[in-house]
């Protein structure tokens, strides 16, 4: 259980680690060490070098602007956990990260390590869709955004270029009192989650539904986002959660030695009505306490 | 700082107060760091992947696992081990006292983890706080011996002597 030895770079700036992960000789971030260090124990990878941007200058802070969030891709995962601005403006970052592992996990776990590992069931990975965050790259012909949208191709595959740096996630505002809340089902207590669903919702001053984001995770090969249109308008009651069985019902999930196909078929309804739920009476409280 | 594979650097970290330092690989873990050039064994290893929460140490106060940290990556930084939580002479701590009295250890194993994460938990939590934020505390440390229930009596008991 011991890795491979590697040649180790610790720069200070992005500019400095982009030209060294530019060299092309296979050089590998390190950032929290949370995922890669036990695949190099396993070797199971062997990086050449490893370009450890902990020291890195610039990266490790959440900025507020206008509603708009700007995180740095160094922000461990509890520091976003534990930042009453983001909480406020963005609860669901707060709801979904806080099931990534276990305290110690987030202290060394960033924001930027897993926006590229884009593990399956990264909790961060719903949250960015959900909130049609944009991922910042830097790379050395310079920096590029994409949609978290586009960004997730499939587990662990990204939109990420070899040699490529993330830099950061930005996180446009949100519709004023919008109610968050996210919900999985994992074998052990803040295991990976079998299935998680991550939702969003604004109410209007009549208490109504007047927008709402449902993303689920491991339903398909990337984060899943699921068509609510239909609950505009009306207060999330059953005969409005009823129409997202139709939405659900073409659902092919993937098994895998944990859990199979079927069960996350079936967990997965389970999920999104209780997050749209939560997330609905949330709302509602932003509307009263306003 | 650059360094080729096999190269070895001198890290400089504070280990319970003091300044150490030692001659090692960037591969080598900080957990690695602890028991084999250090000689503090008390951080103890187990499943080495980040699962099992064994090897928690507090680095500048925050819990972190030792194995999935290089010792390179703590140059300058101070962390917090079992061995630095008794007296000089040997006497136990209050927390480590309270595990004693109230069976919070059958093997020991997950002790030093369990005691280093009861640390963080109690300096967050000075009353205790709820029972579910002391299961929510240790949740990242598996102990394969007590079923856990005395770990948290012994938590509780600590915090209710008081710092
Ligand atoms: C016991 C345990 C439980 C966990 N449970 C969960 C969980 O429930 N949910 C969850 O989401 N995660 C979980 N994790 C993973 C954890 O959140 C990781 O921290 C995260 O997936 C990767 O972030 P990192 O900073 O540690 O990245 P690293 O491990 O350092 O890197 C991971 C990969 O991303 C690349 N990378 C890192 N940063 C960048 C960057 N800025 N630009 C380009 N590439 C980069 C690396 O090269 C590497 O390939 C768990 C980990 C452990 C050990
Ligand atoms: S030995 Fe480090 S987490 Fe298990
Ligand atoms: S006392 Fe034996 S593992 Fe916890």
């Amino acid at each position: 259980m011991k890795p491979a030895p590697f040649e180790y770079h610790a720069p200070s700036s992005v500019a400095e680690a982009v030209a060294l992960l530019g060299r092309g000789d296979g050089a590998q971030v390190l950032a929290g060490g949370q995922s890669l260090v036990p695949l190099m124990k396993a070797r199971t990878v062997r990086p050449a070098a490893l370009v450890d941007v902990n020291g890195v200058a610039g990266l490790d802070a959440i900025e507020e602007r206008d509603g708009a969030l700007q995180i740095g891709a160094l922000v461990r995962l509890q520091a976003l956990v534990d930042h009453p601005g983001a909480a406020r403006s963005h609860p669901l970052l707060r709801e979904a990260v806080r099931h990534a592992g276990h305290l110690a996990t987030r202290h060394r776990g960033t924001v930027g390590g897993s926006l590229a590992y884009a593990a399956p069931w990264a909790e961060l990975t719903a949250a960015a869709v959900a909130l049609d965050a944009t991922v910042e790259l830097r790379s050395p012909s310079g920096p590029r955004s994409v949609p978290a949208r586009s960004f997730f191709r499939g587990p662990h595959q990204t939109a990420l270029q070899p040699g490529e740096l993330v830099t950061g996630l930005s996180v446009p505002a949100q519709p004023p009192g919008a109610g968050a809340a996210f919900h999985e089902v994992s074998a052990r207590y803040r295991d990976y989650a079998h299935v998680a669903a991550a939702a969003t919702v604004a109410v209007d001053p009549a208490g109504a539904c007047r927008a709402a984001e449902l993303v689920l995770l491991r339903v398909a090969p990337a984060p899943h986002r699921v068509d609510v249109s239909g609950l505009v308008g009306t207060r999330l009651d059953d005969a409005a959660l009823g129409a997202l069985d139709a939405a659900l019902a073409g659902l092919d999930p993937p098994g895998d030695v944990e859990v199979s196909g079927a069960h996350r078929r079936r967990v997965a309804p389970v999920l999104a009505r209780r997050a749209l739920r939560d997330a609905f009476a949330r709302a509602g409280e932003h509307r009263e306490a306003a | 700082m650059s360094t080729a594979a096999g190269q070895r650097v001198t890290v400089h970290l504070e280990v319970n107060g003091l300044w150490r330092e030692a001659v090692v690989e960037p591969r080598r873990t900080l957990a690695d760091l602890l028991r084999e050039d250090l000689d503090l064994t008390g951080t103890h290893l187990a499943c080495e992947t980040g699962v099992c929460g064994n090897c928690n140490v507090l680095l500048d106060g925050e819990s972190v696992r030792a194995c999935l940290m290089f010792a390179v990556q703590a140059e300058g930084r101070s962390l917090l081990t079992v061995e630095g939580l008794a007296a000089d002479d040997g006497t136990l701590g209050d927390l480590q006292q309270a595990f004693h009295d109230h069976h919070g250890l059958q093997c020991g194993f997950c002790t030093p983890a369990m005691l280093l994460t009861a640390h963080e938990h109690l300096r967050e939590h000075p009353d205790g706080g709820t029972d579910e934020q002391i299961r929510e505390a240790i949740s990242g440390v598996l102990c394969r011996c007590t079923g856990y229930e005395q770990i948290i009596a012994s938590i509780r008991a600590a915090a209710e002597a008081g710092p």
